[in-house]
């Protein structure tokens, strides 16, 4: 078997790189990767049992019959500050329809976590996710990540960024799953 | 209309000091009520009748058209006892599979399954346990709140099944948790035992050493 010189002209050989240069620039871009579907949708979500930086431990699977939002933040992210602020008005808004929320940080160092737990101060449990398991199964690929789930534990809307359009779709979405 | 008049004839019970001008239109109130039904366009009441009248006690209740309701739809409460049956073989049958495929995954010769229990728990809040059998992490499980509050309250948690050769084993246990004073505190325990042609059950017991001040871990074997 000899190696044979592909006989395209120059320029078609160029004009293939280009191409695939500018597939590889527009994957990567964040318009094209908003876009990926998320393969948990419709789906089980997947049981956890974490520590909480401030207060007792939590289990998913102990909230069956609640509509459960789970938020997904880090210490160095700024709009999850944001985010865990306004998820925390409609958790009081909500909380007696049957709404439970849940934020899990992803840092590395839980010392850094619970300090950006204890000034966050909102009323629902921050949890620590320092192994990143949890956030593994849930495939978190953009901070902040908020998963809806509902009421029979299967999940039902990712957000996968914090506007405030995202926030008017979380408000309609979460208002369905309670209504259900 | 009999309602209307029903209602209305109390009216003429009033004092009699009444104007004059009331009279008329009561007299043919009470006129009214005296006329047979089917002179008022009403549906005759009898066995031809399409809608039975209701009974004269029920026809002031607000209840009458409720009761009537139920009264009326026997399909349904029929089509209810079937939905009820049918959920009861499904949960039935579930709990069949259930013990069938524990007898699957986990016959009796090799089984071998890890209890725990609280008592009193006034020195030891328990966070985790982890389990290691022949120096293997089976399990570690954290616990909540509400499961460290059913356990207090005598639950017993079945928390591993697996199975096991028959011969000698050994198992350990780490509890952590927080201790008196609400410090970390973390403890261990372990039991050599050996491992017969039956089931094998095991038991970890978190009790409180009163004496001491102390909790207490301890496995027991159960034959």
């Amino acid at each position: 078997m000899s190696w044979q010189r592909p006989n395209h002209p120059v320029w078609r050989e160029v004009a293939q790189r280009w191409l695939c240069v500018a597939v590889m620039a527009l994957g990567c871009s964040p318009a094209v990767q908003a876009e990926l579907p998320y393969v948990l949708i419709g789906q089980s979500a997947p049981d956890f049992a974490l520590h909480a930086a401030v207060g007792g431990n939590a289990r998913l699977s102990e909230h069956r019959g609640e509509v459960v939002v789970l938020s997904f933040w880090s210490s160095r992210c700024t709009p999850c500050r944001t985010q865990l602020a306004a998820l925390n008005r409609s958790l009081t808004t909500y909380h007696s329809a049957g709404l439970a929320m849940f934020g899990i940080g992803v840092d590395d160092d839980p010392a850094q976590a619970r300090d950006f737990a204890r000034s966050a101060s909102v009323s629902f449990a921050l949890l620590l996710d320092p192994a990143k398991g949890v956030s593994r199964s849930y495939q978190v690929d953009n901070l902040p990540m908020t998963v809806l789930i509902d009421r029979s534990g299967t999940v039902r809307t990712v957000l996968r960024d914090y506007s405030p359009e995202s926030e008017q779709l979380y408000l309609q979405q979460l208002r369905t799953l309670l209504n259900e | 209309m009999l309602q209307m008049t029903r209602a209305i004839v109390p009216a003429d019970e009033a004092p009699r000091r009444a104007a004059p001008a009331l009279l008329a239109p009561l007299l043919a109130v009470v006129l009214l009520a005296a006329l047979p039904p089917t002179a008022l366009g009403a549906p005759p009441a009898g066995p031809d009748a399409t809608t039975p009248a209701p009974p004269p006690g029920e026809a002031d209740s607000p209840l009458a058209t409720t009761s009537a309701a139920a009264e009326s739809s026997p399909d349904t409460r029929g089509l209810d006892q079937e939905i009820q049956g049918l959920k009861k073989d499904v949960v039935d049958l579930n709990k069949d599979l259930f013990i069938l495929e524990e007898e699957l995954l986990f016959p009796a010769n090799t089984q071998v399954a890890v209890f725990l229990s609280v008592d009193v728990g006034q020195f030891f809040g328990l966070d985790s346990v982890q389990l290691k059998i022949d120096q293997k992490e089976v399990i570690n499980y954290l616990y909540t709140p509400r499961e460290v509050e059913a356990l207090l309250k005598g639950g017993v948690q079945r928390l591993y099944l697996g199975n096991l050769k028959v011969g000698g084993h050994e198992l350990v246990a780490f509890f952590n948790g927080k201790g008196p004073n609400e410090r970390a505190y973390k403890r261990g325990a372990s039991l050599r035992f050996e491992k017969g042609v039956g089931a094998k059950y095991l038991e970890l017991k978190i009790d409180d050493r009163q004496r001491k001040l102390q909790p207490e871990f301890e496995i027991k074997d159960w034959e």
